[in-house]
Parts: C-alpha cells; structure tokens; sequence
C-alpha cells in the first residue's frame, strides 16, 4: 500500500509541474477576463511606474496620494522603479510578459525607441486638444510620425550653478560668466592651490552626453544630420566642446569628476556642495537639494555661450501604454491630464526644481514671485533644442559618451575620437 | 541454520509482490522517481538554453517581438567583428584569471594559518566569512565610497602613509584592478572554510609519519598537503572560475563597464546590449558565447586537470 502512494504521490507532482508549466500563458487572459467584473463595483485601478527617488520621489507620491483622495473613478497605484534606465528594463521585460503599467516616465531620449516600436499608445483620442496647454518649447520630444505619444512630467535642461559668495570673494560678477571665454576666466581666478595640490576647481562638469549636446549646440552645430541618417558631430563643432574641455582639464582650472554616468554627477555636486568647486553644469531637477544642501548663496544661470546659447532639454514624459484596455486607458489619461494640470505642475515645480509643463503656469503670479533660480531654466528655454529622435539613440549616446570620454581622458585626440563615434554611428543610424 | 531461515523469509516475501504489474513499475520506477527534477530542468534550464539559441538567429528586441528576423549568423558576426567585444572578451579573461588566482591563493594561506582549534582563529574565521554572507549589492555600494577618489577611506589611508592618492574607479589603467580587489575580498572568505574543511580531513598519521622522517615543511605542504586538498582545489577552481565568469553587481554598480569600456564584461555587456540597447539578438548570440566559454573552460578543467586530483 505505502508504496501505491509513493507512487501516486509522485505522479500527481510531475504531473502539476507540466500543467503548471503548460497554463502558463493562459494565466494574464484569465486575470484579464476577471478584471472588468472587479472594476464596476470599484475604482478604476491603473498601475503608474516612476523613476524618481529620493526627496522627489516622496513629493511625486505625496501627489498621486492627493489624486486618489479627490475622487474615486479611478485608483493610481504608484511604484518607484529605480532610475530612468532600470525602470525602461522593467517596463520592457513587462510589455513582453502581458503585465505591464498603464502610464510609466521615459527619459526623451528614448522615447522615439518605445514609439517606433508600438508600446506606446496615441493620446489624441484622450487629450481631444488638451495638449496645446503645455509649454510649445517641452513638446519636441512628445511626437512620433506626427503621432501624440507622450506629454511633459519631470522636465529639465542644465543649468550653471555658482556658488555666489565664492564669485565676490574673487572680485567676480556673482551672476556668472556668459561666455565660454568668461567661463574659463572665472575658473581660473577661482582655483586655488596648496602645495601643489589643487583644494579649489573653478568648475566641474561630468562628461556626459547631455552636457556634450548642449556645447555642441552652442557652437552652431548639431548631433544628427537633418534626416537623422548620419552624425553631424564630426565636424568643427562636433570638436569645438572637447578641445575647450581639454584646455580647462590642462590649464588644471577644470575637473572632471570621476565615476561613470550618474556616479560621476553626484562626485560633482557633493564638490559643489563642499566648496571644492565653485561652478558646476547639472539639472534644473538639482535645484532644491543643492540650495538645501549648501551652506552658501547658490545661484542658478545659463549655460554660457560660444556662437550663442544653447541647451537641450532633458527629464521625462508620462507615456500611457498601447497594451492596456481602453477603461484603464481612459483612467490613465484622467491621472496623466490632473498631474501635469497647472494647480499640479506649480507645486511640482517648486518643490523639486523640474520645470512647471503649463504655459499658464509659467504665467502665473506664484511662478513669478519664486525664487528667480526657478525662472531660470524658464528663460533658458528659448534656446532649448530637444534630443535626437531617433529609435537608436539610446546606444548611440553611450557610442559618443565613450569616445568623447577616450578623448578626455587623453586616449585619442578629439578627431580620432569623432570619427570613431561617426564610424559607429553610421551602423546604428542604418537600423 | 539462522541464514537459512532468513533467506527463506526474504524469498517468500518477494514472491508476494504480483509479478505482472510489478515488472512494469519496477522497471518505469526510476524514470518516476527522476521526472519532477527532469520536468524542472526541462523547464527552467534545457527549454531556456534552446529557446536562447534560437533566438541568437534573429533580429529581434523586447521592445516589439512582433517583428521578429531571420538573419542567420548575423549576429555572431556583428559580434566577432566588433572591436568592442574583443576588449569585453579580454576583460572577462584578465579578470577571471586574477580572481581565481588571488582568491584561491591567499584563502590557501589563510586556511594554513587559521587551521587550529583555538578561539582566537574562530573569530578571525568568522570575520574573513562575514564578505561571503552580505549582498554583493551593498559590498559594491561599500566599496564605491571607500574607492572615492577624494573623500573615500582607502585614500585617506595612502595619503597618512604620505603615498600618492590612487585613482581606483575613476581610470581605465586601474579600475579593472579595483574590481578583482572586490571580488577577492568577496570570495577569500568561503574558499579560506572550504580549504580548512580540506585540511581537516587529512589523516593526522600522514603529518605524523613525515614528522618521523625529518621532512622539511615546504616538502610536506607539497607531497601530503597539496595532493590531499587536490579534490578542494578542483572544486573551488571550478566554482570560482564559472562565478567569476558570471560577474555583474559590482560592474552595474561601481562602474557601468567605464570607464571607456575598460571595466566592460560578458554578462554586463549581455545585459546592455539586451535591456538598454533594445539588441535582444546581440544579447542572445552574446550569452550563447558565454555558455560556450563556460562549457568549453570546465570540460578542460576536467580533461586536463581531474587527471591530477587525488580521491582517497
């Protein structure tokens, strides 16, 4: 008898483990089926991915929390992710299981990824030209073949930061170079040596893409060719950023902080922070924890000039996902139009530093009686280019942070760099 | 006479058992008893594996699965003409080697040492174990501060010792360095247990019969020792070799493969090719190489090496 049931016992084990194994694409349909019935007697329920931690991470909660309280059609279930890329794993590893989020944050760089492979769903239907409220100048990067695809959230561009009494107290204008020549003026009458040890750097920028596409668009140029076929960075203006970077690293006037992608952000803010550089390139988004942080007057100005100003925009959009029903889409959008409306997007802005994504927002009293800093980016604006809309500008970046990185470093000369990143680039841009 | 009876006994007890269908389980029985560990294996390693392969012969990303490629070997070719790769590659191989050889060499010293059975040495056992037991995620964030070029301990350290600061993470000559010290660190702990588990097994009398004969200690670590521990060793290479292979957390952590691709290796480059750069036929032809190399690396260990290990 005993051994019967061994038997038995295990039969009926391998034999769950196949079925187990066999319905398993059949469990997302079966939840699907379920779900409508549990909607008509609750809330819409929506899940919502972001990518922001820290301080604005618990002010975008404190938000949704303030979304679900004023009404009860539809319930926004709120999941931080980790940074922009981690949360784009996710949401990808997602969209291929079946169980991905209703509306999640994609940095713009990325955004012509999602879109041209179809995850994204148009919003025209839902926005019903709701969209002309948002600033023009943040909805370069929202469309696809002339498809609405995704509105502005957590918006930014770099900013120059300067730790104003350390600018008086070198007999300098505490509102900051305007050029790039001025730039590498101030930073030379800021730094200051010890025994041969450098303790002060007159500025500080990490290598990255961002800052790159902002130099080179202050040099006239561009990253893509018009049609987006070909790099447009080997070229005169394409060069001009690096040799200017390399001179300051040389002239030991400038420090590139050490540590890859956002590593090498906080190395530079923490100086920035400490008074062991007086001037550094980050995001609008760092306005709030650097003048929190800092025991000095921080002042927030353009990007200097060489032809003229120029800056590209950065941050995330709010996308809703093609995949999701058409109830949870429309309560997507209900939560997507609430948080970017202007009652939303001023305290938005003013708490975390993100630009305000309204036109009537920027219009509005409260905007103009906050801290100038804020109204900086704002300014800044009209000179925003938006990133490169190409699917594969993802890889490509990390193609042209490697070489210009190469280059600084002192591995390859600014034209060997270029030409490499052009060489890789024209693979990349042929997909 | 008592044997007698047993045997009769066992003999009429099998008798009772029904022949026909007895025959049919006795001889489906093993195949049952194996097939949930097989219908697992089936399911979570040999239909992955295949699905893996199939996938290398196309282009295709998780972005969009709809729109699936047949390219044939493209993959393997973008990859094999990729300067890029060939630097992962080497990467990979400096670090592994490093890894192992530190990492079994200096638990090998620390085992002899701490081979006794006193307090003292269990605290320091302990201490040594304690890396292994932490989340290679948090020792990575650790050690990221500690590596600070400007505010972090290690250079702090170099500076009271009046020594040129070290650039660690922050230069391509030294940040590959910086991550086998990490992995040593994470791995001396366990193989320093396993060596003195090995050591602990070795029968007294063969220390003692060298004793006997005035054997110098170099050539009782080398004749007794060594051949004794060889099965450890094995072991551990083996282990070691496969995870050091496998190295990801303190590369996605402390580095992101920078700087300039210097710090860049296999399961680092599959994942970015695979989640970041949307290259899902890349990523799959990529971790098919891994699997090669992996298999390829172990089958020598055991052709070539299992030869020289000593089972008692």
């Amino acid at each position: 008898m005993k051994k019967w049931k061994s038997y038995f016992l295990v039969l009926s084990l391998s034999v769950t483990a196949i079925f187990t194994g066999c319905s398993n694409q059949e469990v997302p349909s079966a939840a699907e089926g379920k779900q409508p019935a549990a909607e008509q007697e609750g809330p819409v329920e929506i899940d919502f991915w972001y990518a922001l931690g820290g301080h604005n991470g618990e002010v975008l909660e404190g938000l949704v929390k303030k979304f679900n309280d004023s009404q009860d059609e539809v319930e926004v279930k709120a999941a931080y992710q980790g940074d922009y890329y981690e949360n784009h794993s996710k949401v990808l590893a997602a969209v291929a299981a079946g169980n991905q989020p209703d509306v999640t944050m994609v940095e713009i760089g990325v955004i012509a990824a999602f879109a041209d492979a179809k995850v994204l769903a148009d919003l025209a239907p839902y926005t019903q030209g709701d969209e002309e409220k948002y600033i023009p100048g943040l909805m370069k990067n929202s469309y696809w073949n002339d498809k609405l695809v995704a509105v502005p959230f957590n918006r930014s561009t770099p900013l120059l930061y300067l730790n104003r009494e350390m600018l008086e107290k070198a007999g300098l204008d505490p509102k900051g170079p305007k050029t790039w020549e001025e730039l590498q003026q101030y930073s030379k009458a800021l730094t200051k040596q010890e025994g041969g040890k450098t303790v002060t750097y007159g500025f500080s920028t990490p290598i990255d893409i961002w800052f790159y596409e902002a130099l080179v668009f202050q040099s006239g140029g561009n990253i893509l060719s018009e049609d987006g076929k070909s790099l447009a960075i080997n070229s005169p203006e394409g060069k001009a950023p690096l040799e200017f970077w390399n001179g300051m690293i040389k002239e030991g006037i400038m420090k590139a902080p050490p540590g890859e992608k956002y590593n090498a952000w906080d190395v530079a803010k923490q100086d920035f922070i400490n008074e062991q550089v007086g001037m550094i390139f980050t995001s609008t988004g760092d306005l709030k924890g650097l003048k929190d942080n800092a025991k000095f007057n921080v002042g927030a100005a353009f990007l200097p000039a060489n032809k003229d100003y120029g800056v590209p925009t950065g941050g995330a959009n709010l996308v809703m996902l093609a995949k999701s029903s058409e109830e949870e889409k429309k309560a997507a959008w209900k939560f997507m139009k609430w948080i970017t409306e202007t009652e939303q997007t001023i305290p938005w802005s003013l708490e975390t530093g993100y630009m305000p994504v309204t036109q009537e927002a920027v219009d509005s009293d409260e905007m103009k009686a906050a801290d100038p800093n804020f109204r900086v980016a704002l300014d800044q604006l009209q000179y925003a280019k938006p990133r490169p809309m190409v699917p594969g500008y993802k890889e490509l970046q990390e193609v042209i942070m490697t070489e210009i990185q190469r280059n600084v470093l002192g591995q390859a000369t600014p034209d060997e760099a270029l030409s490499a990143a052009a060489e890789k680039a024209q693979k990349l841009l042929k997909k | 006479m008592w044997k007698e009876i047993a045997l009769r006994r066992y003999q009429s007890r099998s008798q009772v058992v029904p022949q026909k269908s007895g025959q049919l389980l006795e001889k489906s029985r093993p195949y049952l008893y194996v097939a949930p560990a097989l219908a697992f294996f089936t399911l979570f390693f040999f239909y992955p594996i295949a699905y893996m392969v199939y996938l290398s012969f196309y282009d295709w990303s998780l972005l969009d699965l709809s729109a699936m490629e047949w390219v044939g070997l493209e993959n393997f070719h973008a990859l094999f003409t990729d300067a890029d790769f060939y630097q992962v590659l080497s990467n990979t191989f400096v670090f592994t080697v490093f890894t192992v050889s530190l990492g079994m060499g200096i638990a090998f010293f620390l085992a002899l040492w701490l081979n006794h059975r006193a307090k003292i040495y269990g605290i320091v056992q302990a201490a040594i174990f304690t890396p292994h037991i932490i989340s290679l995620v948090s020792i990575a964030m650790l050690w990221l501060w500690l590596m600070d070029p400007q505010y972090g301990l290690l250079n702090a350290i170099l500076e009271s010792f009046g020594l040129p600061p070290y650039s660690w993470l922050a230069d391509t000559k030294s940040a590959l360095a910086s991550l086998i010290l990490v992995s040593v660190w994470k791995v001396v702990g366990y193989n320093t247990l396993v060596f003195i588990a090995g050591l602990q097994s070795i029968p007294k009398y063969l220390y003692e019969a060298a004793a006997l004969d005035r054997s110098p200690a170099w050539k009782t670590l080398w004749k007794i020792t060594i051949p004794m521990l060889s099965p450890t060793l094995f072991f551990l290479l083996i282990i070691n070799t496969i995870s050091s292979f496998q190295v990801f957390d303190t590369i996605n952590i402390m580095t992101q493969g920078g700087p300039v691709n210097s710090t860049n290796m296999l399961v680092f480059y599959i994942y970015e090719q695979g989640m970041d750069f949307y290259n899902g036929g890349i990523a799959s032809a990529a971790s098919v190489v891994l699997l090669l190399l992996v298999a390829l690396l172990t089958l020598f260990h055991f052709l070539v090496l299992s030869k020289k290990v000593h089972y008692r």
